[in-house]
């Protein structure tokens, strides 16, 4: 996701720019200022709307939601949607489910491909370059072309209808996106630091781990969590590995919502709200670090 | 592709460390490698060999197809549906890479010249949409532009800009295809925006503000300043981007209520309708193949660059 | 194939170790006392074909006979059904019990997907009185591949306060009085721009049929081993044409929609009559969902034929339940199937479940509005029993035609002529 240019010894911040003392030129910095902030926030209601119809929706009752004239505000607010979807049956296991894929496919993916960042990123070697290549490659393949192929190479092995598979799978797709975007981390840090330290008496290893690691960790977070929400939102993979109803994942389960007459848009959005909730959450939470570990960790003078 | 990297070079021998240092790169990528090849070189292999054979569901069931050489090729290449498809695929492609890395440039230089708490408002935004499960994106998607139902033939009525009351989108599919793109886009947008905006804070200020202070213009500065630091990211979100939306296959076959006509098929579609739809296995990997070769085709001056510049980084 | 074995043998040492825990079934004991029988059945029914209660006591009986049977029911979802359908096929353990839609049987059937039953036909009930149309659908090659499972047939439903405020005392008897009856409603509610009298979504082409049907039209003809499209015919084009003229003067659905949302456009208030099945009144008057309101003031009469009196053929649609040819446990699967299509069962998806069970002797059960849906399906018809027609309803055919129709993008003529050449292309083979 972020491949930072090496920049380094240079301040980073700029995001106070200057507001003049007032003047002429301070009015139009302000009013400036102003209409940027507005542009700002008009965006990000253009963005929202979507998300925000889908929550508004999981809180009208029924009969409020397919309307010709669309009611803008739930009201009644209603919690039946909610208890509708909650209601249907496996929602705990799979989102459990869901977790235990993410977790276990994340943990295994950030090792992986954190070595083979490094590896790529801090020596050269001979087929480096068809490494590079292969690793931009294996993403031109489309993943619905290979259901088949996956489903009888897992089903050889007994891991259809088991969680261990769809791991696989999913480790196996977004592994050379983290492996290209985790090279970029590493290739930035300057080997310098690194050497330095090592002239101070740690080992390659010991100043790797002090220095280098500890620089990388926005990108470990960046990349967990594209990584987190390709496999959180998975659909037709898990659909298709995973058949009893105890084994599936979330995403399966919210396409229970929809019958052969339609969706229920109640539940289905009240079910798509709770869904999107975790990912978010864990976004949010990790997205300050993500932005400001970026601007403090790519550069040291 | 594993075997090629691990094969013995037949140089001299090296000494103990010497040796130990030259396998550490390999040792490292190993791993990956093996995860990757292990579970996706089967059923990529899989695909080729099938894509040379009629293979329907009979033969499916019994997993023994009949070689047929290059006629799966011939009949695609053939077919006046794939060229069509084809050539629609690119143009929309196209489009939404532009599209989506103007906006996302334009939202990610905003994004450093709003307050704190604008910022803050739009960053969140933007991480909403991404967190939102495409499968539940569309359908939302697809019934805001719904024809009786829909709240935006609903807005653009009230707003006087015409009578969109019983208005169908897909019924031309100009205008289909742009309500694809805009979906597209607005899924796409997060993610670029927020790399772009996390390269935008790297730019050392001080370089931007002597050119500013040389005389050049915000234009001027963006192009010849900023632009060029940003390249490497440029390079491969655009090429990240072509390689999505040249695949892109949920937000037509949501929409078209998973039965898209061939007036809304992707080259992705297209591969799904002849594997599942018709059960012509054989001429569905085919396409899959064709896709994977054009991408690369279209993607080579960007996978050359890129991994180019990664090489001197 | 040697390429591929070699690379699954590699990857299967490795991931081996991982499956060691997943154990396979144990197989039947060979003996012909059921308590003795053990093993674990897989039941794959699509959601919402069955209510759970009625799954839940056909297990009940079944492991009664079966005591050291376990049964699992998974529940699986209609989005992209047929690929996981084909996957599952191709594995080494489908499911044992599949349900499938009637118009996809013959596909799988043909291709060896499933058991061919036909010795067994009589071990089931009602066997001798299962619906011809599904009987029809398990049919191919003079062989019988699956159980009747239950069926769905259309009728119109329509909303009785609207008829009376429009003066009309009846319901239609022909499909001239239908047109003139929804112009009376289109004139009294011409203040609604929303209303439609009766609402066609022009991709609805299970409704379309009965119109080409009811003319003596049909969607293809066999003869010598080839078929041959008749869209085109004058007979189905005079009953496109009729329902063309209806659609243009009485709907104002989306002319390039399916029928999805028609139950809760239904609800809505703004239509006063939509071609559906039995069961989807209830989800008109759904109390979450729907307008419980509506429930006193919905009727519902057959799809009139041209000729006075008489109504017209419809499509039958529904599922059956197969047993996949690669099923360990075929006896028990069979055994698992007889219990689910027994007099008691059937009975209770009639009366629990609101569908039209697989036998004709129990179509008494259809009370007050399900009576007419139930007298619909014995005038009913199918699609052509070919192995290739669920790639012509993949292909869309069908609602494309009637799209082009309805919009005026091309004219009756043309539209079908284009339409049968396509299907027969594909019904023989074809791409």
């Amino acid at each position: 996701m972020i491949i930072p240019r090496a920049a380094q010894g240079v301040q980073v911040s700029r995001t106070k720019s200057a507001t003049g003392a007032i003047s002429f030129a301070g009015l139009w910095h302000r009013s400036r200022q102003l209409l940027f902030d507005a542009l700002g926030l008009a965006i990000a209601a253009l963005m929202l709307f979507p998300i925000y119809w889908m929550v508004a929706t999981a809180f009208k009752p029924g009969r409020e939601i397919l309307t010709l004239t669309p009611t803008w505000f739930p009201s009644p607010i209603t919690l039946q949607n909610f208890q509708d979807a909650i209601a249907r049956p496996f929602f705990l296991d799979d989102v459990r489910n869901s977790l235990t894929i993410v977790g276990v496919m994340l943990v295994l993916a950030l090792a992986v491909g954190f070595l083979a960042a490094v590896g790529a990123a801090r020596f050269g070697f001979r087929g480096r370059t068809t490494y590079l290549v292969m690793i931009i490659g294996v993403q031109m393949v489309p993943l619905n072309a290979l259901i088949i192929p996956l489903y009888l190479t897992l089903d050889n092995v007994g891991l259809v209808d088991a969680l261990p598979g769809v791991i696989a799978v999913y480790l196996a797709a977004v592994l050379p996106f983290m492996i290209w975007t985790l090279r970029g981390f590493v290739a930035n840090i300057p080997l310098e630091l690194e050497e330095s330290a090592m002239i101070d008496g740690s080992s390659r290893f010991g100043a790797f781990w002090r220095i280098t690691f500890p620089l990388v960790a926005p990108g470990l977070v960046a990349t967990a969590i594209f990584s987190c929400i390709q496999a959180w939102n998975e659909y037709i993979i898990a659909y298709v590995l995973l058949s009893s109803p105890s084994n599936q994942t979330i995403t399966v389960w919210l396409a229970s919502f929809t019958t052969n007459h339609g969706p229920q848009w109640g539940p289905l959005m009240a079910g798509a709200t709770i869904t999107g909730l975790p990912v978010v959450v864990f976004f949010l939470l990790l997205q300050r670090y993500l932005v400001g570990g970026l601007t403090a960790g790519s550069v040291k003078g | 592709m594993a075997t090629a990297i691990a094969t013995p070079e037949l140089e001299p021998a090296p000494t103990r460390i010497q040796q130990r240092s030259r396998l550490l790169p390999y040792a490292l990528i190993a791993p990956g490698i093996a995860v990757i090849g292990g579970i996706l070189a089967v059923p990529l292999a899989w695909l080729v060999w099938i894509s040379f054979q009629h293979y329907g569901l009979k033969e499916l069931i019994n997993h023994q197809g009949e070689w047929v050489g290059l006629n799966n090729y011939r009949t695609i290449l053939a077919d006046p549906l794939f060229h069509q498809v084809l050539f629609r695929s690119l143009l929309f492609t196209f489009a939404c890479v532009a599209l989506t890395v103007a906006l996302s440039t334009l939202i990610a230089m905003l994004l450093q010249r709003v307050r704190r708490l604008v910022r803050v408002t739009l960053m969140s935004a933007l991480v909403f949409v991404w967190a939102t499960p495409v499968i539940v994106s569309v359908d939302i998607w697809q019934w805001m532009f719904d024809y009786e139902f829909g709240v935006i033939n609903y807005v653009l009525t009230q707003l006087h800009l015409g009578n969109f009351i019983h208005h169908n989108w897909f019924d031309n599919p100009l205008q289909g295809w742009s309500v694809v793109m805009v979906i597209v886009v607005w899924g796409a947008i997060p993610f670029v925006t927020i790399t772009l905006f996390a390269g935008l804070l790297q730019v050392p200020a001080d370089i931007v503000d002597a050119a500013h202070v040389d005389g050049a213009g915000p234009w001027q500065r963006f192009w010849h300043v900023t632009a060029p630091m940003l390249k490497p990211l440029f390079l491969i979100v655009i090429c990240l981007s072509t390689i999505w939306d040249f695949g892109v296959f949920n937000q037509p076959y949501v929409l078209l209520n998973e039965r898209p006509s061939a007036d809304y098929f992707t080259i992705a579609i297209y591969s799904y309708r002849e594997s599942f739809g018709v059960t012509q296995y054989g001429l569905g990997a085919a396409i899959a193949v064709l896709m994977v070769l054009i991408l690369i085709v279209v993607t080579l001056f960007y996978v050359r660059e890129t991994v180019r510049v990664a090489e001197i980084a | 194939m040697n390429l591929r074995k070699t690379w699954l043998g590699v990857i299967g040492v490795g991931v081996a170790l991982l499956a060691a825990a997943c154990g396979g079934n144990s197989s039947s004991g060979n003996n012909n006392n059921p308590a003795n029988e053990t093993g674990t059945l897989t039941i794959w029914l699509m959601n919402g074909s069955a209510p759970q209660s009625v799954v839940d006591g056909v297990n009940a009986d079944f492991k009664a006979k079966y005591p050291n049977v376990t049964v699992n029911v998974e529940l699986q979802q209609w989005g992209d059904i047929g690929t996981k359908l084909d996957t599952a096929f191709a594995g080494s353990a489908p499911p044992d019990v599949v349900e499938l839609g009637n118009t996809l049987v013959a596909k799988y059937a043909a291709a060896g997907a499933l058991e061919d039953i036909s010795g067994k036909k009589s071990s089931f009930d009602n066997s001798s009185t299962w619906l011809q149309s599904l009987t029809d659908s398990c049919t191919v090659n003079g062989k019988l591949y699956c159980v009747p499972y239950y069926a769905g047939s259309r009728a119109i439903i329509y909303r009785t306060d609207l008829f009376a405020a429009a003066g009309i005392t009846a319901p239609p008897t022909s499909m001239d009085q239908l047109l003139a009856d929804g112009q009376k409603l289109m004139t009294a509610n011409s203040s609604d721009p929303n209303f439609s009298a009766l609402y066609f979504p022009g991709k609805y082409w299970y409704a379309a049929l009965p119109f080409v049907w009811d003319f003596g039209g049909d969607i293809a003809t066999q003869s010598g081993g080839k078929w041959q499209g008749t869209l085109n015919s004058s007979s189905s084009q005079q009953g496109l044409t009729t329902l063309a003229n209806l659609v243009s003067k009485l709907s104002r659905a989306d002319k390039t929609g399916d029928e999805a949302k028609q139950d809760a456009a239904f609800a809505q208030g703004h239509i006063a009559m939509i071609i559906a099945n039995g069961w989807e009144v209830g989800v008109i008057t759904d109390p979450k969902a729907g307008n419980p309101a509506l429930a006193t003031k919905l009727g519902a009469f057959p799809i009139p034929s041209h000729n006075a009196g008489q109504q017209a053929p419809v499509f039958l649609g529904g599922s059956d339940l197969g047993v996949a040819a690669k099923s360990a446990h075929r006896d028990l699967a069979n055994a698992w199937i007889q219990t689910f299509t027994d007099q008691k069962n059937m009975s209770q998806m009639a009366t629990v479940g609101g569908v039209i069970p697989n036998t004709t002797s129990l179509l008494g059960l259809g009370q007050g509005l399900n009576a007419v849906f139930y007298n619909a399906a014995k005038n009913s018809k199918f699609v052509p029993n070919s192995e290739n027609w669920a790639n012509v309803e993949n292909a869309n055919v069908i609602p494309d035609m009637l799209v082009k129709i309805f919009t005026g993008q091309q004219a009756i003529p043309d539209a079908t002529a284009a339409a049968s050449t396509k299907i027969t292309s594909i019904l023989n083979g074809g791409g």
